[in-house]
Formats: C-alpha cells, sequence, structure tokens
C-alpha cells in the first residue's frame, strides 16, 4: 500500500525542480573523457603509421589519393598528392593500369599482389605492392590501402646471390666438364690426325682412303657436337640474366643437368649407381630453365655427398633415384631420393635455412638448399624431404604447370 | 513560523499572451515539440493557432491529442511512447487541467522511464523532466501553475495524485482571450474549482503568508466576477477570473488543499465526472466540517463572501458558508451529491477511496473515514 506523503513531504523543501544542468555537467566530462582517450588512441595509431618504413597510400575508387604516409611524401618527393590519381603519379598515364592490384582489389574484395617497377626520382625502382580493401562497416565509399615496399636493393642482392651460387656450382663442375671436353677434344685431335696421314695418298688421286675420311669426319663432327652441348649447357646454365620464364619439361631438365655431371657419373671412383625413371606424359611446367637445373643439381650433390660416408657397402647398394611423375594436369614432380645417411630429425626443420650446413668445412656453406627453397618458391610450387636416418633421403620438388594460379 | 517554500513557474499573463509560445519553447532548447491537446480545444481551433504560431517559427510539431476529461493512464503512456519516438524536446500543453496534467505525466514517463503508477504520492520523481510550456485555456484548474498531476488509474477505479516540484512546469502562457470561446458550464466549473483550490488551500495545515495572500485574492476575485464572466462573457471579467485561477494556483501547488479535493479525486476516479462540477455539491459542507479547526480563517472567507468586516469569525464563517451555498444554487448547476451520483449505497467506497489521498494530508480537520462519509453524507 502506497504510503500517505507527510506534511513536509507536500511543503519539498529539499526537493527542486529537477534540472538538467547536472546530467550535462556529467556528459560534458564524459565526452571529454571519451575525446582525450580517442586522441590518445589516434596519437599512438599515428605513431604506429609513422613507424611504418613502407609507402602507404589510401585510394578511392576513382583511383584518387584519399590519405599518404610520411614515407611516400619522402620517396615520391610530393608535398600534397590527395587528390592525385594514382596512375598520374606513377606512371603518367591517364588512366588506371590494367595490371594494378588496388583495381584488381576493388574489384574482388581480396587482398592483392603485384610487383611492379617504377620510375622513382629518375631511377627504376622495383616494388612489391600489396593492396587490401578497407572494411567499412556500414556506410561510406569503397576504399583500399595499398602498401608499396621498395624491394630494388633485395631483387638485386638475390640475383647476385643466384648467380654467384651457380658460378659456385660451376666451380665444382668445371674439372668434370673440362675431362668431359677433353675426351671429344682428344677424339678429334685422334682422327684429325688420321685424316692428316691420309692427306698425301689423297693428293695422288687415290680414292680409297676417302671412305675412311669420311668415317673421320663424321666422327670429328659428332664429336664437336658433343662438346657443343655441352658447352651449351654450362652456357645456359651460368647465364647471368634469367631468360624468364617459359614452358619446360622436367625430363629435359634432368637429361641437360645430367650432361654437366657425366664426368662425374662416369667416374671409376664413383660409389654410387644412378637410377632414372622418366614419366612420358609428363605436362609442361612453367619455369625458369637455369634456376630448375641448378635446383637439381644442388639436390643431386647433396645425394651424392650423402652417399660419400658409406663405406662398405658395394656401389649397387648406393642408390640415387632421380624419378618424375605427372601431377595430374596441375603440374609436374621431380623426387631424387638417395640411400644415404639419411637427415637427423631435429635437423630437418632446420634444413631450409641459410647458412645451415652439416658438411665439413670447405664442402658448402648452407646455401644450397635455402636457394632451393627461394626458386621452386619463386615458382610458386613447394619442396618437400621426406628422411629416415640410415636409410636415406627423398626430396619432392612440385612445381605447376599454372604459377599464376597457385600463387595467389 | 515554521520554514516554507513557494515555487512557481516562470508566468506570462495578458491579452494575446498566446503568441509567444514559438519564442519560449525555442527559449527551452525546442527543436521539435509535442503538443498535447484533447479533441474539444481542436475543435474550437486553438490547437490550430498554436500550430500556426509554431510553423511561423519554423518549430516542427508532433501532436498528441487523445486526452479525456480526466486522463488516463493509457493515454499518459502513449503520449510518452510518442514523445520518445517523434524524439521530441519540449512539451508544449493547450487545454484545462485534463491536457496539462496528461502533459506532465508524459513528461514524467518521458524523463523517468517506468509506469505512471510508480510515480503515485509525494517526491517520486528523480529525473529531470523535459521542458514545459502550459497554455491553460480555461480559468481554474491551476494545473499550469501546480507541482499537482492528477491522472485515472483505471484498473483501481481511483486517481492518482501525483505531486513533485519538478512537475512545475517551466513557463505558463494564460491568455484570457482563449476564455471567451469557452461555454457557461465550463466557466462555471473552472471558476468553482478556482474557487475551491483558494478555499481549501487557504485554510491547509501549511499554508504560509504566501500562499494565504494569494488564496484570498483568488476568492475575491471569483466571488466579484464570476457573475460578469459567465452571464455577459466580459472580457474584464474572464481575465479577473484567469488572475483569480492563477492565485489560486500558487496557493494550492504550495500549501496543498484538503478532504474536498481528496473526495473530488475519488468520485472523479469512480465515476468520471467533471471535476469542476464536484466542488459546488462537496465545497459547503467540507467547510463546515473544517470549521471548527480553522475558525478564524473560514471567517475571513466568510466575510469575503458576505462583503462584510463586521461579526464574529465563528458567524461569519457559518454565515459564508450558506451564503457560498445559495451562490451555488444559482449558479443552475447540482448541488447535491444524489443529483450526480446513481446510488447512496456507494458513498462509503468513495469516503474509503478518499481517505488515502494525498490532498486529505493537509486537511485542516484530520479527516478518517467517517468523517469523510459524513461529509458525503451531508451532501447527498
Amino acid at each position: 500500500m502506497l504510503e500517505r506523503p507527510s506534511l513536509d513531504d507536500l511543503i519539498g523543501i529539499e526537493h527542486c525542480k529537477l534540472g538538467f544542468y547536472q546530467e550535462l555537467r556529467q556528459k560534458l566530462d564524459e565526452l571529454q573523457d571519451a575525446n582525450q582517450e580517442s586522441e590518445q588512441r589516434r596519437q599512438e595509431i599515428s605513431a604506429i603509421l609513422d613507424g611504418i618504413t613502407d609507402m602507404m597510400m589510401v585510394l578511392s575508387a576513382d583511383m584518387r589519393i584519399v590519405s599518404v604516409n610520411h614515407v611516400f611524401r619522402e620517396v615520391m618527393g610530393v608535398d600534397d598528392p590527395v587528390g592525385l590519381a594514382c596512375y598520374e603519379l606513377f606512371r603518367n598515364e591517364d588512366r588506371p593500369c590494367p595490371e594494378c592490384p588496388a583495381h584488381k582489389s576493388f574489384q574482388t574484395g581480396q587482398v592483392c599482389r603485384e610487383t611492379a617497377i617504377f620510375k622513382v626520382g629518375g631511377r627504376n625502382r622495383q616494388f612489391e605492392m600489396v593492396a587490401s580493401p578497407i572494411q567499412d562497416e556500414g556506410k561510406g565509399e569503397p576504399r583500399i590501402l595499398i602498401f608499396k615496399r621498395d624491394v630494388t636493393m633485395e631483387k638485386e642482392y638475390q640475383a647476385k646471390f643466384y648467380q654467384a651460387e651457380k658460378m659456385a656450382t660451376i666451380g665444382m663442375l668445371a674439372a668434370g666438364v673440362a675431362h668431359e671436353i677433353n675426351n671429344p677434344l682428344a677424339a678429334i685431335s685422334g682422327f684429325a690426325e688420321g685424316i692428316m696421314r691420309r692427306i698425301p695418298k689423297l693428293r695422288q688421286g687415290e680414292t680409297e682412303p676417302l671412305e675412311a675420311v669420311e668415317d673421320y669426319l663424321d666422327t670429328i663432327l659428332r664429336e664437336c657436337e658433343r662438346c657443343q652441348d655441352i658447352v651449351h649447357s654450362l652456357l645456359t646454365f651460368s647465364r647471368p640474366v634469367s631468360s624468364g620464364f617459359s614452358p619446360l619439361s622436367l625430363n629435359d631438365i634432368v637429361a641437360d643437368t645430367l650432361k654437366l655431371l657425366n664426368s662425374h657419373l662416369k667416374n671409376k671412383d664413383r660409389r654410387f649407381t644412378l637410377h632414372t625413371e622418366l614419366a612420358y606424359d609428363l605436362p609442361l611446367i612453367y619455369g625458369d630453365e637455369p634456376q630448375l637445373k641448378q635446383v637439381l643439381l644442388n639436390l643431386l650433390t647433396n645425394a651424392m655427398d650423402a652417399l660419400e660416408n658409406e663405406d662398405g657397402r658395394s656401389t649397387e647398394d648406393n642408390l640415387i633415384t632421380i624419378r618424375t611423375y605427372a601431377d595430374g594436369q596441375e603440374g609436374a614432380g621431380l623426387v631424387v631420393s638417395d640411400s644415404g645417411c639419411g637427415i637427423p630429425t631435429e635437423n630437418l626443420d632446420k634444413l631450409f635455412e641459410p647458412f645451415f650446413t652439416t658438411k665439413p668445412v670447405g664442402k658448402g656453406v648452407g646455401i644450397g638448399l635455402s636457394t632451393c627453397y627461394g626458386i621452386v618458391k619463386e615458382h610458386c610450387g613447394e619442396i618437400l624431404v621426406f628422411s629416415e636416418q640410415g636409410k636415406g633421403s627423398r626430396f619432392i620438388v612440385r612445381l605447376p604447370a599454372n604459377p599464376e594460379a597457385n600463387c595467389e | 513560523m515554521k520554514v516554507t517554500k513557494f515555487a512557481v513557474p516562470e508566468i506570462i499573463f495578458g491579452r494575446g499572451a498566446l503568441v509567444h509560445v514559438a519564442h519560449c519553447a525555442r527559449g527551452l532548447g525546442a527543436n521539435r515539440v509535442l503538443l498535447v491537446s484533447d479533441p474539444g480545444l481542436e475543435s474550437s481551433g486553438w490547437v490550430d493557432r498554436v500550430k500556426d504560431i509554431l510553423y511561423d517559427d519554423g518549430l516542427e510539431w508532433i501532436y498528441f491529442g487523445d486526452v479525456n476529461s480526466n486522463p488516463r493512464d493509457k493515454q499518459i503512456h502513449d503520449g510518452a511512447n510518442l514523445y520518445l519516438e517523434a524524439k521530441a524536446d519540449v512539451i508544449i500543453a493547450v487545454g484545462g487541467g485534463s491536457p496539462i496534467d496528461a502533459a506532465k505525466g508524459i513528461a514524467i514517463l518521458a524523463g523517468n522511464g517506468g509506469s505512471i503508477a510508480d510515480y503515485e504520492g509525494a517526491n517520486r520523481v528523480d529525473k529531470p523532466l523535459p521542458p514545459m510550456i502550459c497554455l491553460p485555456t480555461t480559468a481554474g484548474s491551476g494545473s499550469d501553475i501546480s507541482q499537482f498531476c492528477i491522472v485515472t488509474d483505471v484498473p483501481r477505479q481511483l486517481k492518482m495524485s501525483i505531486i513533485s516540484r519538478s512537475l512545475v512546469p517551466n513557463i505558463s502562457i494564460i491568455d484570457p482571450m482563449i476564455l471567451l470561446t469557452k461555454s457557461q458550464e465550463l466557466i462555471i466549473a473552472s471558476a468553482v474549482d478556482a474557487l475551491a483550490h483558494a478555499v481549501e488551500s487557504y485554510v491547509s495545515r501549511i499554508a504560509s503568508p504566501f500562499t494565504e495572500l494569494q488564496a484570498l485574492r483568488a476568492i475575491d476575485l471569483i466571488m466579484h466576477n464570476m457573475e460578469a464572466a459567465v452571464q455577459e462573457k466580459s472580457i474584464d471579467a474572464l481575465e479577473q477570473l484567469s488572475i483569480a485561477s492563477t492565485a489560486a494556483g500558487m496557493s494550492f501547488s504550495n500549501a496543498g488543499l484538503g478532504a474536498g479535493h481528496a473526495l473530488a479525486h475519488s468520485l472523479g476516479g469512480m465515476f468520471d465526472v467533471l471535476h469542476g462540477l464536484v466542488h459546488p455539491i462537496l465545497l459547503p459542507a467540507v467547510m463546515r466540517f473544517n470549521s471548527p479547526a480553522c475558525t478564524e480563517k473560514m471567517g475571513t472567507i466568510g466575510a469575503m463572501i458576505l462583503g462584510r468586516t463586521e461579526g464574529s469569525a465563528a458567524y461569519n464563517a457559518q454565515a459564508g458558508i450558506e451564503k457560498l451555498q445559495e451562490f451555488f444554487s444559482g449558479l443552475g448547476v447540482p448541488v447535491r451529491l444524489r443529483d450526480i451520483l446513481p446510488d447512496r449505497e456507494l458513498l462509503p467506497k468513495l469516503a474509503k477511496a478518499a481517505v488515502g489521498d494525498a490532498c486529505n494530508v493537509t486537511n485542516p480537520r484530520p479527516a478518517d473515514v467517517e468523517s469523510l462519509l459524513g461529509i458525503c453524507e451531508e451532501a447527498w
């Protein structure tokens, strides 16, 4: 039951008409606090953004620059790029570039990556670009955030590094290759002498030696061809500038690489048997020929090293197998296995790290497999290793027929 | 003297004062006002007049017109929902006691939430209300001045009294010109209500010199101007009634009322009778009951009604009450309870409902159920 009000209640000395002043003051305090907090957060975020060393820009749907970070201003040397179209600024074009990742990102709503070369400050510089759509809850125009990282130096170093690695391999192969060329040269020289001996008879009009001369010349030409072949493989392998990606057969790669190793394989002291199983119906893969040869060479070198220590086993037990196989229509695989010492489990994780090696000083510095890993990655493929200590190791390189589709 | 308190809204008074409504609303921060009135005022054109003034000032308004005579709890809730949904700010009430009380109820719910019954009693409103402007269209209810809000609780069949200083409107704009369009009956009912406010608050247990002055002034003005106002609709007389009603409002808002209003509220809750028409029936009986407890004051009232200065207080009191009864009879309105109630058997229920009313607290002579029943019997 409701309590009856008292007389004092009705006079209500202590009860006033309530106003909003207090509430307002409270709200103002809250707003001030909230404002301070968001200002602090803004400064934090701004400090983080300033700490980013990549060029950053936000684009609107018409490819106009909405905002940039200080790195952008410094690198591009433009004070106020806001409002400019990015294709004008970077390419001096009057329409968006077709390969632009921002464009793709707008269309797909996905994060898109691309590498491109822009002329900045009079120099061509290579940039890795990542375009990501800015998630905007509810309203607002779509925006794209783009990071551009200058990878010119890295790319230059990488190219030099690959070349150095290749030259090192060539150095290693040099003796064998020289030997390989020496044999045909000896034959050529021998047969040339043989021809020389028959020249007097020929001068006298005898036709009888002609048959032998033809036969010798045939042999000389064949031997020359062999030399050219070897020199050609060496040249394609050591070519400093990559000829770029082209459709390749893994089987050709294997065959070509084995040519370079021929002398090693025919060495009387060799203590292993090489076995090749090449698949016939191999789809072409898309790749860089010298680089892939490099991978195979490295894997083979490792396999041979793994067998080196296996004393007291017959040559037949020391087996290296090179196998190629078709991975459906998607790509092809290359398997190099050996029956060597195997890799201790604790080393498996570190295998592809640069400068990790278990080989004695002078036998390697530990960049072979990390190079392989880098190359296979660039081909959008993968490299897998299975190994059992004492039984051997198996390296599998899987390469896609269409790297574009695999990489994204 | 005990510490007392006297609170009134800003009052803008005068013929044509209505035009200031938009300016006042702006002053209180209005962008979109909730306009509360009732169908009667819509048809008389006053609601449109106010809308026009708001429109001319570029103010948006949302109209709520579902208000009965004796506004009901559900109507209050509907109005509050409208206020909140429409994101209105200032509330403007145009009308007699009903729309103004409805507006106050809406303001309570808009500012405090909950159900209107939660606020029954004194000082239960603890959050600020939206700013309120009242445009009284009758000279009587005093709701445009007071801290009272009376709402019918339909399920419980009673009128809840809600009392809070926050219910004192911010501004009351009183334009006597509006009274010109009112019916005789309404002018009488309003004036008698104002008279009852003045009489009951004058003898209230918490009357103060500030309220007494206003109460006596109101009684004097009503007694002298009622006839001219009712018979001739003289604008001068109507204006005086407006002043009287405002003065009575200032008095009862701060001093409270008495048993007469306690009974009137329970009557209104049970039978939905026009509040103003209850007083000609009840007021003389209530005065008679209270006279022994406040003979001096009742004598002062009597002398004022009689228009003389000599005589003892007790005599003047009695004679004054008789004169008042006579005066009411001359108005051609019901003066006996039997004229408006169907059944005498209902009287105990009526008395029982009235005894708990907040107005009964300030009655000069403590009135229990029996006393209240006695008053009803006398008025039957």
